[in-house]
């Protein structure tokens, strides 16, 4: 996981806080042998390298991982698809420059995308790849995956009030610190990082933020998003920031992931049947243009949306 | 007469007939490459949680049993199985199923003995954890019991089935790098070794390797890896250990040090030296292989090759120019003594595919087609009995003699 996790937890005794925190990161090494498509010894590694031959034998857990992101395809019509792993690297985003590649590298690359070209065996508990060339990449999902099970660990030990991030983008509240309601998250300004653009109180819930800012490039004046629409095989153009509120910091990674693909009036639509998920989302093409929030009601800003305009100058059109 | 006592009864009788073991036998069943293979889990902690997760990645494995005295542990191979795996308090009623055809033993290092050899008398093949033993006792008697059951007995040197490593050690033994006599390795972390522990009773079930009287600390937990390595290249076992350690940072009532410095003899003067801290992490686990014309360096990932800069030997005009080549009062090497800080070469071979997966995949491959495995009772024997006696040294103060194995019989 190409990210910095981080913990603040509250515990008797430091060396009591030092032990859990030590054993969460563990549990972060331990998933990253399962997800990482960078360390060639994970088991999605493997996948990656012999799926396409016949079925591979895996893991429950990793299983279960691979199942829970395809279903997330599914509700989201493949807004949502891990098996953009060729894609990003056609797009020079796998540990490289961006690179525009060309229609015939897009057209060989759309092969080897669609989230339907996995398949699995529940009985055999196997993956097979139907195609040649497919890869998982975990982007969209992992990190929110691993925060759950760093949840999962503190929990166990009765860990009551623990606030985990990874990279900042995904982040789970445990219960609330001594005396306050909820620890106190800052959803960034994309545009101004002094003046975030709302301030949340999560207690046992998670909060995943995708946006372009921190993973472009530019070439000829174009900035080129690292998130792709799977099914232009292009990166997205018109949305700026997307933020999902779930009780599971896996559905809010990948729904933030989902979201930013598709767009204001789709995330409304997917969000309608999903009561436990709020969501705010930053649309526009090179800069904030529109501010759409859906049972974003969690702000201690009030009208967020409002607040987002005062907070965003508009840039007049030349 | 209690199931351990028949246990030791049936394996006595063997050692004087040279029989196979009427017990062990009525167990043994052939397997069809369809049937499943079942394993039993004595110890199904962390490192045996790891291995189950390896083994359900093999085609037909299924763990049917699992022994613990931790009662959390049965949730958790529950979850990880995807089912009520039938769970035990007593590792012998496990032994009494009749459904089994392998055992993980992955309890800690001072039970791995009476675990093992148990197995092995019940029949069974095993894939035993490393260290293979605590004591050298411990080490012997596993030694001796897989030679008198003729049952298959894997020990958790999973290096010995990456890729990379085997080809790195072929090239070092093949002198590709010259004449190696150095191995010098590394495993440094940055925290403080311990689990969480919800009640403070449980301390020394969980954090048993803090303490001496279940383990022997980093050597055996970590270490003996590496001087299962070194003895791989060097073909051999140490003769020989001294080595110190100290706990400099983590005072917390823990006994084993938080860091430890060790050399091993091997023959010819060639050393093993194994350094591991707990404070610092920078360096991480590597092991380096020098040899007179380069240098080799293995991660759990990768090899590379590093050759030695070539050396130039200035001739002044005084120089006697002898049959043999060029004498002169002093040598010159480009570079200097600075580090070398360029890039080396990958070793083709490293595919990055998961040791510990490979060596379960491969257990499961003996245990079907009856094979006997790479890191057999005599690899294990190798590292376990180095690692006692460097522990012997650290606390002696004095350079102790490693005995050689004893001859098969």
């Amino acid at each position: 996981m190409g990210t910095i996790f981080s913990i603040y937890l509250y515990a008797p005794s430091e060396q009591a806080a030092r032990t859990l925190a030590e054993a969460a990161f563990d549990e972060v090494d331990r998933v990253d042998e399962l997800l990482s498509n960078y360390r060639p010894s994970s088991e999605l590694s493997r996948i990656n390298r012999e799926a396409a031959q016949g079925p591979v034998v895996t893991d429950r857990e990793t299983f279960s991982f691979l199942a829970t992101s395809l279903d997330w395809s599914a509700r989201t019509g493949g807004a949502f698809d891990i098996t953009v792993g060729r894609l990003m690297k056609a797009w020079g985003f796998f540990r490289a420059s961006g690179h525009v590649p060309s229609e015939a590298e897009l057209a060989e690359t759309g092969r080897q995308v669609g989230w339907q070209k996995v398949i699995l065996n529940p009985q055999q508990r196997s993956v097979r790849f139907n195609v040649n060339g497919v890869e998982l990449d975990p982007g969209g999902i992992g990190k929110g995956y691993v925060v759950d099970r760093m949840v999962d660990l503190l929990r166990a030990q009765h860990v009551s009030a623990a606030l985990i991030s990874a990279g900042g983008s995904t982040i789970y509240a445990i219960g609330a610190p001594p005396g306050e309601r909820g620890w106190k998250v800052q959803v960034p300004n994309p545009e101004d990082k002094q003046r975030p653009i709302s301030t949340v109180l999560l207690r046992d819930t998670s909060l995943s933020t995708s946006a372009c800012s921190e993973k472009f490039f530019v070439l000829e004046g174009h900035r080129y998003c690292h998130i792709m629409d799977p099914h232009t095989l292009r990166p997205i153009e018109n949305m700026v920031q997307t933020t999902a509120i779930h009780p599971s910091a896996t559905a809010s990674d990948a729904l933030s992931s989902s979201l930013f693909v598709l767009g204001p009036e789709a995330s409304e639509r997917l969000l309608n049947d999903m009561p436990q998920a709020s969501a705010l989302l930053l649309s526009g093409h090179t800069h904030v243009e529109h501010c759409t929030s859906i049972r974003w009601n969690d702000s201690l800003d009030g009208d967020v949306c409002h607040h987002t305009a005062a907070k965003i100058p508009r840039k007049e059109a030349p | 007469m209690n199931r351990r006592s028949f246990l030791r009864g049936a394996s006595a009788s063997v050692m004087a007939s040279g029989m196979t073991p009427v017990f062990a036998q009525s167990l043994e069943k052939s397997l069809a490459p369809s049937d499943t293979v079942s394993v039993g889990v004595i110890g199904p902690g962390s490192r045996g949680q790891e291995l189950m997760r390896k083994l359900l990645r093999t085609p037909g494995v299924g763990i049917t049993a699992a022994c613990d005295i931790y009662e959390p542990r049965f949730a958790e191979v529950d979850q990880l199985v995807g089912s009520a795996v039938p769970r035990y308090k007593d590792y012998r009623q496990l032994l009494e199923r009749k459904d089994l055809d392998a055992i993980v033993v992955a309890t800690p290092l001072y039970l791995h003995a009476e675990h093992v050899k148990a197995a092995l008398n019940s029949g069974r093949a095993v894939y035993g954890e490393k260290s293979m033993g605590f004591t050298a006792e411990d080490s012997q008697s596993i030694l001796q019991t897989v030679q008198q059951s003729g049952k298959i007995f894997q020990v958790g040197h999973q290096y010995r089935y990456a890729a990379w490593f085997q080809d790195a050690v072929s090239r070092a033994r093949d002198l590709q790098i010259g004449r190696v006599t150095q191995v010098v390795a590394y495993w440094n972390r940055n925290n403080d070794w311990r689990r969480p522990v919800a009640d403070p009773k449980d301390e020394r079930l969980i954090n048993w390797r803090l303490y001496k009287e279940y383990s022997g600390g980093l050597l055996t937990e970590l270490g003996s890896h590496h001087i299962d390595l070194a003895n791989w290249v060097f073909g051999e076992q140490p003769t020989d250990v001294m080595g110190t350690g100290s706990i400099a940072v983590y005072h917390d009532g823990r006994e084993v040090d938080d860091n430890v410095q060790v050399v091993f003899g091997y023959s010819e003067g060639r050393r093993l030296t194994f350094t591991s801290m707990t404070s610092n992490s920078l360096v991480g686990e590597q092991i380096w292989i020098y040899g007179t014309n380069g240098s080799l360096q293995l991660t759990l990932q990768d090899a590379t090759f590093y050759y030695e800069p070539r050396p130039v030997h200035p001739v002044s005009p005084q120089s006697e120019v002898m049959q043999h080549g060029v004498t002169t009062g002093a040598s010159f090497r480009a570079g200097g003594e600075m580090p070398y800080r360029g890039k080396g070469t990958p070793l083709g071979s490293a595919n990055g595919d998961d040791p510990t997966q490979l060596a379960c995949q491969s257990f499961i491959e003996c245990v079907r087609e009856k094979k006997a495995p790479i890191a057999d009772v005599h690899v294990g024997y190798r590292a376990a009995i180095a690692a006692t006696y460097a522990n012997r040294s650290i606390q002696s103060g004095c350079k102790e003699t490693i005995p050689p194995a004893p001859a098969a019989g």
